[in-house]
């Protein structure tokens, strides 16, 4: 019996979960299983969890992507077990001839007095019912759900290296592809003299070699020798910053004298661990795909264009940040699964991922202000120039779906206005953790944190908050952060909101502290996690971790020149949960462009 | 042929001389849990033991391995470490989790205490894109306390 997302097996009394978004190390299985163990009052390790194919028709929108997850599938799953507890209760009480309410369902069982069913008994009779009006279990009775010692789920797999991920896909083939040496060159021949044991196909991008082992492919790349014309030799990130800089917009002046700063925020590529992969067949009108994809609904939809028959398997990914959103890598995998008629997986390796990624895009803040006696800001204006996105060119083309798409995010009490000149992207660009609220907020912050006055850090933020949650969060931080509270800096979004306080003790070390209330937290653990991992992607940031081009090619080619934090990069971090009444908030994006505002102002 | 000690087993393959162990691990013994990250040796996801050391396999070809103990994490069982990791609730993605894991092993049997130093040099080329380093500090100190506890 059951339903999209929770099923009992009658034969084993299994439960199995169905988990519709893919699983990027966000922690969304786990989040999952602890709304179906919640409501069908059963532990999480007895449930058995499934990764849901690509199907909007059946799961609704599966995207990771956004921050809203949560948001978006807490109250359909826990439904979906709720109506399955409910059902099974029908089924016992209808056997017993007691009224319903008279029967409880608790550890795979529906009792009654010292009678029992479990549900394993009930299941064939309770899929033959109708049901009533359904009650989710509510918050005050939660057990599993905002339990903060409820751990994720799959780490035994991940300890013991049996976790398989896109990159351990089993293939006929695989292939590397030699990419352009510039940016947009068009490949136009090869001398394949040096080439063993590999096929070569000619992409409209470049020219993938494809072999039987992933060492024979990476050696043919190496010993073809390739030649390309035509694209942008010349590109210089420099360049591009002088440009961004001289098409900042007009936006406003007060009368009278007011402050001004320009601020600048680097391009960034993501770096996922696991580099972009995927593995596809096609036999016919027929395509299946086994890929680490962010957004397995749209990615189905895609290749529907092409095909009859559809399979998108999201398998798990080794880190995505906004990366595996791109669909790139996943159709030169198709294209190349139907060129061959064989089973192909295409890896793109770290240079290849740090070289042409979907980068952040690069941006010039320039924000002004005047100030009151105090110091305190009184009128704000923040300019930006900017780049689109490329996959989503049409949207974040536009000035003003920026502007609406930004406004409200500020959190203090300062009235002004954000422009944006939006320029034609040099070199592609996508979503990074985040997104532009990385800089807007970097800006802002940086901005605010700057102005000479009396009050602290703390306190300036404070006269300026009405945001009673903000203020909330704020107060929250200070209380628990130990120490001076050199740099901060807030956000909201998502439904949620953040501070952060970080400061540099005498020792040299850094302490960083957060607050964040999410509103209701249903995996507190995966909170911490969340906010954290933001943390130290800020850390990398403020460290140096930056793409730059010259002579049309991305200087950076790996974690040498491109540094990550490392362990002893870590900061003492510490996560406060607010308890909050607010709705479910979304939380993985909302944690960076605070941290990389605090960090930024503390490492300046 | 080339003749490998892996995980206490004689394993014999077939492969280019020049071939990165990492790639004969992954795709000829379908040790997998060995990832690949870089293939430079600064990431550290593909981070092994050879003869009690943290040992990079995407350094190291395949024809220098002859008569080397290799240990992958497919060879590590109920390992203090890993119980650590599980106690931590350390993971996100869990990739580079298997590299950070033989690291710490191979850590731990050197300095069996270590200090914050001792860990962050050890671990240094071991890169976490997650930023779970504040949990795998914890659950460094946790696994020195199993393995006490343990002695």
């Amino acid at each position: 019996m059951g339903n999209p997302f929770v099923r009992i097996d009658a034969e084993s009394g299994r439960i199995t979960v169905t988990v519709p978004v893919p699983d990027t190390g966000q922690g969304v299985r786990t989040a999952v299983a602890m709304m179906v163990a919640e409501e069908l009052r059963v532990p999480v390790e007895s449930l058995a969890i499934e990764q849901a194919e690509g199907d909007p028709d059946t799961y609704g929108p599966q995207m990771s992507a956004n921050s809203n997850t949560m948001q978006r599938v807490h109250e359909p799953i826990r439904t979906a077990a709720a109506t399955v507890r409910h059902l099974l209760v029908k089924a016992a009480a209808r056997r017993w001839q007691v009224a319903e309410a008279e029967c409880r369902a608790v550890d795979g069982f529906v009792r009654h007095g010292d009678s029992r069913f479990s549900y394993r008994e009930l299941a064939e009779e309770a899929a033959t019912l109708t049901p009533g009006e359904v009650e989710l279990t509510p918050r005050d009775e939660w057990q599993v759900l905002g339990n903060p010692a409820v751990k994720r789920v799959d780490q035994d797999a991940i300890v013991t290296g049996r976790l398989a991920y896109a990159i351990d896909q089993a293939s006929d083939l695989v292939a590397v592809i030699a990419r352009p040496p510039w940016i947009g060159a068009a490949p136009t021949d090869f001398d394949a003299t040096d080439v063993r044991d590999a096929e070569i196909v000619r992409l409209d991008n470049g020219f993938a070699l494809l072999a039987e082992d992933t060492y024979t492919a990476i050696k043919a790349r190496e010993n073809l020798k390739t030649s390309w014309q035509g694209g942008f030799p010349d590109a210089d990130s420099d360049q591009w910053l002088a440009e961004l800089e001289a098409a900042l917009p007009t936006g406003n002046t007060p009368s009278g004298e007011f402050i001004e700063k320009i601020f600048v925020t680097p391009m960034l590529a993501h770096a996922p661990m696991e580099p972009p992969t995927a593995t596809a067949k096609v036999d016919g009108d027929a395509v299946t795909l086994w890929a680490p994809v962010q957004a397995p609904d749209l990615m189905r939809n895609l290749l529907a264009e092409d095909f009859a028959t559809v399979r998108v398997i999201p398998t798990r990914a080794g880190g995505a940040f906004g990366r595996k959103f791109e669909t790139d890598f996943v159709l030169e995998a198709v294209q190349l699964a139907r060129h061959t008629g064989k089973t192909v997986k295409v890896l793109w390796t770290r240079d290849d991922d740090i070289q042409h990624d979907s980068y952040r895009p690069l941006s010039v803040h320039r924000v002004r202000a005047t100030v009151n006696d105090e110091g305190l800001p009184v009128w704000r204006d923040h300019a930006v120039s900017t780049w689109p996105l490329s996959s989503m060119l049409d949207a974040t083309s536009n000035p003003q779906m920026l502007k609406m798409m930004s406004a409200g995010k500020y959190p203090y009490d300062v009235p002004g206005e954000t422009h944006f000149a939006i320029t034609p992207p040099p070199i592609r660009t996508g979503f990074w953790r985040s997104v532009y609220a990385g800089q807007l907020v970097y800006a802002d912050e940086m901005f605010l944190s700057g102005l000479e006055m009396a009050h602290n850090q703390v306190e300036r933020r404070l006269r300026l908050l009405a945001d009673q949650r903000v203020r909330k969060v704020l107060e929250a931080a200070a209380e628990a952060h130990d120490g001076e509270p050199q740099a901060v800096a807030c956000h909201r979004d998502y439904g949620s909101v953040i501070a952060v306080i970080a400061e540099t003790r005498h020792d040299g070390r850094t302490k960083i502290t957060a607050a964040v209330d999410v509103g209701t937290a249903l995996h507190p653990s995966g909170v911490r996690q969340q906010v954290e991992g933001a943390i130290m992607d800020a850390i990398s940031v403020a460290q140096g971790a930056r793409i730059t081009v010259r002579q049309g090619k991305v200087v950076q080619k790996s974690f040498g020149d491109y540094p990550w934090a490392r362990i002893g990069d870590t900061p003492e971090i510490e996560v406060a949960v607010v308890a909050s009444d607010a709705p479910v908030g979304g939380l993985g994006e909302l944690a960076y462009p605070a941290a990389a505002a605090a960090l930024g102002f503390l490492s300046r | 042929m080339h003749r490998l000690h892996i995980n206490g087993e004689i394993r014999e393959v077939e492969a280019d001389p020049e071939t990165p162990l990492l790639w004969v691990l992954r795709d000829r013994l379908g040790l997998t849990g060995t990832k690949y990250g870089c293939g430079v040796g600064f990431c550290g996801v593909c981070t092994s033991i050879v003869d009690g050391q943290a040992f990079k396999p995407c350094q190291h070809t395949v024809a220098d391995m002859a008569e080397q103990d290799v240990l992958t994490i497919e060879g590590v069982e109920d390992h203090p470490v890993q119980r650590a990791w599980l106690d931590e609730d350390v993971t996100q993605c869990g990739y580079c989790q298997p590299g950070q894991i033989m690291a710490t092993i191979a850590l731990l049997a050197k300095h069996p205490d270590p200090t914050d130093e001792d860990i962050d040099e050890a671990l240094r080329d071991n890169i976490c894109r997650c930023g779970t380093y504040p949990r795998i500090r914890k659950a460094i100190r946790n696994a020195v306390a199993r393995m006490k506890a343990e002695a």
